[in-house]
């Protein structure tokens, strides 16, 4: 600290960033929750004159669509929270242990997806499971993947975790880095074999990695939107529709209803379940933080 | 470096034929899997539109060809408005103005958190980590009638000044961490010498700053290239589509598009991203994972 109490100038330093973090986020943010008892549509100027109170809200509650997009974003978190994670658990200890020759190589591959835009991984995808396409040569069938109710989201889960298991794995890869390989060794010693070291040791050590693995692919799978939009716009019929791509249908899509209030609504209750989320972490880290 | 010490670890696992065996044949899956799409998208755009439909163990074209890309520029401009360079042009306007002002602005607000003393000052810094959790989509709506209440919808600066709201607090997270980590001697010995706050910052912080700023920068970078709904909905007018918006827009298109001409068209988005990342790897890998120990 430079100064002991507060000056004032620090107040230069501060504030243009403030002032745009406070005009761009922080009032949009609040003004969504507000908006959510409005009913408007696009083209209108004055948001605030029609009050509806919980109107919107009972619109999606009796929506079967809405509940579809829930299920389907709670389905696309479940798979990016365990089956990612899970995978790139895997492979970052088989990379990290394997004596590959080629190892910085192989994990710069598997992370490449990451840095590429979601809406060409979408794009890249799509030609491959349309009923024409490759996948379809390769089993010798023809089906069309894309507009399998059962199976679409699924799809969308598996396109997903292609695109950010790279990212999970260099996170664990971080922290296999930061491993005590003394425990390792000692186990040598004891004469226990692979699975043992793993299953025994190396996975339990890296539970902190898991933890954050978890918590940045649930933040991820939250923001999913472009990757579903150029997949399957939230068809077969509304059938792989998660909560972002239901907002956008309600409020801004071409041909779609153009209901802003009720967009807004939806954006209420994605903000409702991330706050539940942060909460649930802040209260279960200060409980282990007190054992 | 690192991966000198890997070879101490793996000697622990080495002496297992089976573990050998098994990584071996998992990793090569993968990447397979993770290469395959890639090759085969662009096996597509290089096949000549008489072949487009056959090529040799899926992934050989019988005969090549650039008519493809030939095709997608024409495409674009044919259909969209908007050619490819000019896509590209306005994805460089948007990403280069809010990266340079996001930053900027990170570096002053960062150091006053870290060096400096104001009211509510932690309160302050738990909302905005609170923010970097929301969903980009959560704002979409109130910040549409912002960027038109201040008469900047289908600009530029509609996106660049949506972008540095929600990214301005990432930023800041990650730089006052790394000032924080400045040993407090090298700034002592600056105020003993009588610098002021700006010199303090200038001279003394900032130079040693400069990774974790190039890790931002890439961090940033990715972000904003890549983003899509607010640059679909903040700017439709055709003329000023960036890259996503303009290739979504090609790949979902209701008229009909030869796979060829669809598949170059997403390779021209991926193969300059591809050459960058070839030569900047390393800081791209350090850059993310800096990204998620924010947290």
């Amino acid at each position: 600290m430079i100064y002991k109490t507060f000056q004032i100038k620090t107040l230069l330093y501060l504030l243009p960033a403030l002032f745009i973090f406070l005009v761009f986020n922080v009032l949009p943010g609040l003004t969504s929750l507000a908006l959510s008892f409005f009913d408007f549509t696009g083209f209108e100027t004055n948001l605030f004159k029609k009050f509806v109170g919980f109107d919107n809200f009972v619109k999606i509650y009796e929506d079967k669509y809405f509940w579809i997009a829930l299920k389907n974003t709670f389905l696309l978190v479940f798979g990016a929270v365990f089956i990612q994670t899970g995978i790139a658990l895997i492979l970052s200890i088989f990379i990290f242990f394997g004596n590959f020759r080629f190892s910085v190589l192989i994990r710069s591959i598997i992370f490449f997806p990451c840095v590429l835009a979601p809406v060409s991984v979408g794009l890249v995808w799509k030609k491959i499971l349309e009923q024409d396409g490759v996948l379809n040569a390769i089993l010798g069938l023809d089906f069309s993947w894309l507009s399998s109710v059962s199976l679409v989201m699924w799809l969308i889960i598996m396109v997903n975790t292609w695109q950010w298991i790279g990212y999970s794995l260099v996170i664990y890869y971080a922290g296999l880095q930061s491993l005590n390989i003394e425990l390792l060794e000692a186990s040598d010693i004891d004469g226990a074999n692979w699975s043992q070291k793993i299953f025994s040791i190396v996975i339990p050590l890296l539970w902190p990695t898991t933890i954050l693995n978890m918590i940045l692919n649930l933040i991820g799978a939250f923001r999913a939107f472009d990757i579903v939009y150029v997949l399957t716009r939230g068809g077969p019929a509304h059938y792989s529709e998660v909560l972002a791509s239901y907002l956008y249908y309600y409020s801004f899509a071409a041909g779609g209803p153009n209901k802003m209030g009720v967009g807004a609504s939806v954006a209420f209750v994605i903000f409702a379940c991330i706050l539940t989320i942060a909460l649930a972490r802040i209260i279960v880290s200060k409980r282990i933080e007190r054992n | 470096m690192k991966d000198s010490l890997q070879n101490n670890y793996g000697a622990t696992f080495k002496r297992s034929p089976v573990f050998y065996i098994l990584t071996r044949i998992v990793i090569l899956f993968f990447m397979i899997i993770i290469i395959f799409p890639l090759l085969y998208t662009l096996s597509l755009s290089v096949r000549s539109p008489d072949t487009v439909y056959s090529a040799r163990y899926f992934l050989i074209p019988y005969e090549f060809s650039l008519q493809n890309y030939y095709d997608a520029f024409f495409y674009a401009e044919e259909r969209l408005k908007v050619s490819f360079p000019r896509m590209f042009l306005n994805s460089i306007i948007v990403t280069t103005s809010s990266v340079f002002l996001i930053i900027s602005l990170s570096i002053f607000a960062a150091f006053s958190f870290s060096h400096l003393r104001f009211p509510m000052k932690e309160s302050l810094y738990n909302v905005m980590i609170a923010s970097v959790a929301m969903p980009a989509q959560v704002l979409l709506i109130p910040l549409f009638y912002l960027l038109i209440y201040f008469g900047i919808i289908n600009t530029y600066t509609a996106v660049i000044l949506a972008y540095a709201g929600f990214l301005i607090p990432i930023g800041i997270l990650i730089l006052r961490m790394f000032f924080e980590q400045i040993p407090g001697e090298l700034t002592e010995a600056g105020i003993v010498d009588g610098a002021s706050d700006f010199q303090l910052l200038m001279r003394i912080l900032l130079p040693l700053a400069k990774p974790a700023i190039a890790t931002c920068v890439i961090l940033l970078f990715l972000d904003t290239w890549n983003e899509f709904i607010y640059a679909m909905i903040f700017m439709q007018d055709p003329t000023i589509h960036t890259v996503p918006v303009g290739l979504a827009k090609i790949g979902t298109s209701r008229y009909h598009i030869n796979i060829g001409t669809y598949s170059a068209s997403v390779m021209i988005t991926i193969i300059p991203v591809m050459l960058i990342f070839a030569i900047f790897q390393r800081w791209f890998i350090a850059g993310m994972t800096m990204g998620a120990l924010k947290h």
